[in-house]
C-alpha cells in the first residue's frame, strides 16, 4: 500500500501544472520521504487510515466557483479590511480584498518566486526540516500560494480565509503561506478555515512565519472545516531577538485534524504564546503537536491547550518543549486540560519537557476531568436546567482559552459554533 | 410555606438527619443553630435538592407540594433559593450572563417574559448599589478569584434579584468581617416581607443581632432538640450547646 501511495503522489507531482520552481524541490523530496507510521513518536497516537487509505486527486484552480458575496458571508473582519482568500489552496485575488496601504504586501507566491521578491528565498527553509509525506506533497503540488510581507506597524487586522469547496469528492488542497514580519513591524493575522459546504477531501496546508527583530504577530486561527474532511496544518515559526508571536488555534471542525506547531527562537528576549482549543465529537479526531525549541538564552514561551471531548470523540495532545544546553534563563510553561463528557471519548496527552540547560524555569501539567458536580448543582440551584447548565460549564471552560484570540468577532463565531455543537450533547447527558 | 416531618437523610450510607421536623409559616424568619456536625448543612442541601443525599424517610412539603419530588431547578422555579456556604467558582462564565440566565430561566418556567440584557443591567445595577458592591464583579467570571466577602455578597445579590419565596442562608456569616456581615444582613432584611420566609442557618449568634429571627431552633445529632424565640440564641451564646445536648440525652 505504501509504495502505491508514494507512486500516486509522485505521479501527481510529475503531472501537476508547474507554477513555480519550488515545486521541483517538493518533487525531489517525495522520493526521500517515509510514510508516517505509528511507530514514529510524532504519529504514535494518530490514526492514519483516514489519510493514507485514499489516493486523493490534486485540487485544481476553480475560477468563478465562488462570488464575493460567498466570501463576505464567511468573513469576521469588516469588508474594508484586507482579506486574502485561498480557495482549495489557490490564492484568489478576485475574491480577496487587497491592501492599498503602505507597509503590507500581499503577493501571489508563484509570482513572488518568479520575480525574486525580497525575502522569498526563505521559502522552505523552515519546513524543509519537516520531512514527512504531506510536507513534500504540499511543496510539490502547491500552486498559487500567498506571500505576506509586513514592514510597518499595522493597526488593522488582516484576514486569511481558507475555503475548501469542490464538486469532485476526494481532492487534496495544498495551500502554502509565507509570512515575513520585518524588524519592529507588527500584524494581526486572523486565519479562518471556513465551512462553505459539506465537502470531503483533505486540506494539507503549510505556513512558514519569519519574525525579524522586535516584530510582533498576533495569529488567531479558527479551523471549522466540514465534519467530513481531513485537515492537516503545519505551522513553522522562527523568531528573532525580542520578537513576539501569539498564536491561538481553535480546532472545531474536520473528521480528522492535525495541527503541528514548529517554533524556534534565533535571538534572545523573544516571547511566544501558543494557545489551542479542540473539540472532538463522534467520528472526530483532533490532534495538536507542539515542537518548541529553545536553543538560545533568555526566551520565554507559554503553551496552553484545552479540549472538550464527547461521544466517541478522540484527541491527541503531543506537546514537546526542548531546552538546549545554551538556552539559559528559559522560561517555559506548558499546560493541557481536558473535559470529557462521555465514557467513550479518548484523550492521549503527552506533555514533554526536555531540558539540557541548568538555569531555567519550566513547568508542565495535564488534567483530564469531567463536569464538576458542584458547578452543575450550583447552576441548577439557580434555576438553570441541567442541559443548559452543562452547556454553560463547557462554554466557560472553552471561553477562557478562546478569549486569547483578542478579536471579539472571531471569538463570538467560535463560541456560537461550540454552543450549536454542544447543546444537543448536553441535552442527552 | 414549608413543613418538614420526621425527616431522615443520609450520605454514603451514613445517617445525618434523624427525624427532623420543622414548620415554617409565610413571612417567618427561622434560625437554625447547632454545633459542628449536627446536620445543619445537610438540611440545607436536602432542601435545595443535592442528589448525593438520600432521604430515607419523612416528608417535606413546600407550598402544599412534595418538595422531594422536584429537581434542583424546579425548586428554584418554585421560589426556593439557597445562599451557599461555599459558593462555587465558575471559570469562564461571566457573572452578569450567569445571573441573567438564572433570572430568565426562572421567569420562563413561570410563564413570565424574559428580560433583555438592557433591562437586566438596569435591574442588577439598582440591586448592586443597595449592597454597595463593586460593579467590576459583574464583569468577572462567577466567584472566580472573589474574596470570601465578595462571594457572599454575590450570593445575596442573586437572592435580591431572584426574590425567592423561601430563602435558605447556609452559614452565610462564616468568614465575614463585621462590615460585610452588616451589608449581607441589610440585603436579607430588605427582602423581609409577609410572603417570604427565611431559614437562617448559622453557627454563631452574631448574625442574629442583625437578622432578627421569629423562631430559633437548636439542631443536634440530626434532630431539633429545642425551639424558642430569639432569646434562645442569646442563652446559647452565653451557655454554649452543651447543656441542651445533655438535657436532650437525659
Amino acid at each position: 500500500m505504501s509504495a502505491a501511495l508514494l507512486d500516486h503522489y509522485q505521479t501527481l507531482a510529475a503531472t501537476a501544472p508547474k507554477a513555480h520552481v519550488y515545486q521541483a524541490v517538493g518533487q525531489q523530496r517525495l522520493s526521500l520521504v517515509e510514510l508516517p507510521n505509528r511507530k514514529q513518536e510524532a504519529w504514535r497516537y494518530t490514526p492514519l487510515a483516514p489519510v493514507l487509505d485514499y489516493q486523493f486527486a490534486a485540487a485544481s484552480r476553480e475560477d468563478g466557483l465562488l462570488v464575493p458575496e460567498d466570501v463576505a458571508a464567511l468573513r469576521v473582519t469588516p469588508t474594508d479590511h484586507v482579506c486574502i482568500v485561498l480557495l482549495n489552496g489557490f490564492f484568489m485575488p478576485e475574491l480577496s480584498t487587497l491592501p492599498v496601504q503602505a507597509g503590507l504586501e500581499v503577493l501571489d507566491l508563484a509570482q513572488a518566486i518568479q520575480t525574486s521578491a525580497a525575502g522569498i528565498e526563505r521559502l522552505g527553509s523552515l519546513s524543509g526540516e519537516c520531512l514527512h509525506l504531506f510536507g513534500a506533497v504540499n511543496a510539490a503540488l502547491t500552486g498559487a500560494g500567498v506571500y505576506l510581507r509586513v514592514t510597518e506597524k499595522l493597526t488593522q487586522p488582516v484576514e486569511l480565509l481558507h475555503i475548501n469547496y469542490s464538486f469532485d469528492s476526494e481532492v487534496l488542497s495544498n495551500p502554502r503561506v509565507l509570512v515575513q514580519v520585518e524588524a519592529n513591524a507588527n500584524l494581526t493575522l486572523l486565519e479562518q478555515h471556513a465551512q462553505f459546504a459539506d465537502v470531503l477531501g483533505m486540506h494539507n496546508g503549510v505556513t512558514e512565519i519569519f519574525l525579524s527583530e522586535g516584530a510582533e504577530l498576533i495569529h488567531p486561527r479558527l479551523q471549522n472545516d466540514s465534519l467530513r474532511t481531513r485537515h492537516l496544518s503545519s505551522l513553522h515559526v522562527q523568531q528573532a531577538a525580542s520578537s513576539v508571536y501569539k498564536g491561538t488555534t481553535l480546532a472545531l471542525g474536520s473528521a480528522w485534524s492535525r495541527t503541528e506547531f514548529h517554533l524556534d527562537f534565533s535571538g534572545g528576549h523573544a516571547h511566544c504564546e501558543l494557545n489551542g482549543f479542540y473539540l472532538a465529537g463522534d467520528q472526530q479526531m483532533q490532534s495538536m503537536h507542539l515542537d518548541v525549541l529553545h536553543s538560545v538564552p533568555d526566551c520565554s514561551s507559554r503553551e496552553a491547550f484545552k479540549g472538550i471531548l464527547y461521544g466517541q470523540g478522540k484527541a491527541v495532545f503531543d506537546g514537546n518543549i526542548l531546552v538546549k544546553k545554551d538556552a539559559q534563563k528559559t522560561d517555559a510553561r506548558l499546560s493541557n486540560d481536558n473535559l470529557l463528557l462521555s465514557r467513550d471519548s479518548e484523550i492521549d496527552t503527552k506533555p514533554r519537557l526536555e531540558i539540557y540547560a541548568d538555569d531555567v524555569q519550566c513547568s508542565h501539567g495535564t488534567t483530564v476531568g469531567q463536569i464538576d458536580p458542584e458547578m452543575l448543582f450550583y447552576l441548577r440551584a439557580r434555576g438553570i436546567p441541567k442541559a443548559a447548565a452543562t452547556s454553560m460549564i463547557c462554554q466557560g471552560f472553552a471561553a477562557e482559552l478562546i478569549a486569547h484570540c483578542d478579536y471579539p468577532a472571531l471569538e463570538t463565531k467560535a463560541l456560537s459554533i461550540l454552543q450549536e455543537r454542544l447543546a444537543p450533547v448536553a441535552a442527552n447527558l | 410555606m414549608l413543613s418538614i416531618k420526621d425527616l431522615h437523610a443520609s450520605i454514603n450510607g451514613k445517617e445525618i438527619l434523624k427525624g427532623l421536623s420543622l414548620e415554617m409559616g409565610a413571612g417567618e424568619v427561622h434560625a437554625i443553630m447547632g454545633p459542628n456536625g449536627s446536620g445543619k448543612s445537610t438540611l440545607s442541601k436536602v432542601l435545595a435538592g443535592r442528589e448525593e443525599y438520600e432521604v430515607t424517610s419523612g416528608t417535606v412539603t413546600y407550598k402544599g407540594e412534595n418538595l422531594l419530588d422536584m429537581s434542583p431547578e424546579e425548586r428554584a422555579h418554585q421560589g426556593i433559593f439557597m445562599a451557599f456556604q461555599y459558593p462555587v467558582e465558575l471559570p469562564g462564565v461571566n457573572n452578569t450572563y450567569f445571573m441573567q440566565a438564572s433570572l430568565n430561566a426562572i421567569r420562563k418556567a413561570r410563564g413570565e417574559p424574559e428580560l433583555n440584557s438592557l433591562n437586566f443591567m438596569k435591574l442588577v445595577r439598582t440591586k448592586l448599589k443597595a449592597l454597595e458592591m463593586n460593579e467590576a464583579l459583574l464583569k468577572r467570571s462567577v466567584n472566580t478569584g472573589f474574596s470570601g466577602g465578595e462571594m457572599k455578597r454575590n450570593e445575596i445579590l442573586q437572592m435580591t434579584l431572584l426574590e425567592p419565596s423561601l430563602a435558605i442562608l447556609d452559614e452565610t456569616d462564616s468568614g465575614l468581617d463585621i462590615d460585610a456581615l452588616k451589608m449581607v444582613s441589610m440585603g436579607v432584611n430588605s427582602l423581609r416581607s409577609p410572603e417570604r420566609s427565611m431559614l437562617v442557618i448559622t453557627h454563631y449568634q452574631r448574625l442574629l443581632d442583625y437578622i432578627q429571627p421569629d423562631y430559633v431552633h437548636v439542631l443536634s445529632g440530626g434532630r431539633i432538640i429545642r425551639s424558642g424565640d430569639k432569646s434562645l440564641a442569646l442563652e446559647l451564646e452565653e451557655k454554649g450547646y452543651g447543656w441542651l445536648q445533655q438535657e436532650a440525652a437525659a
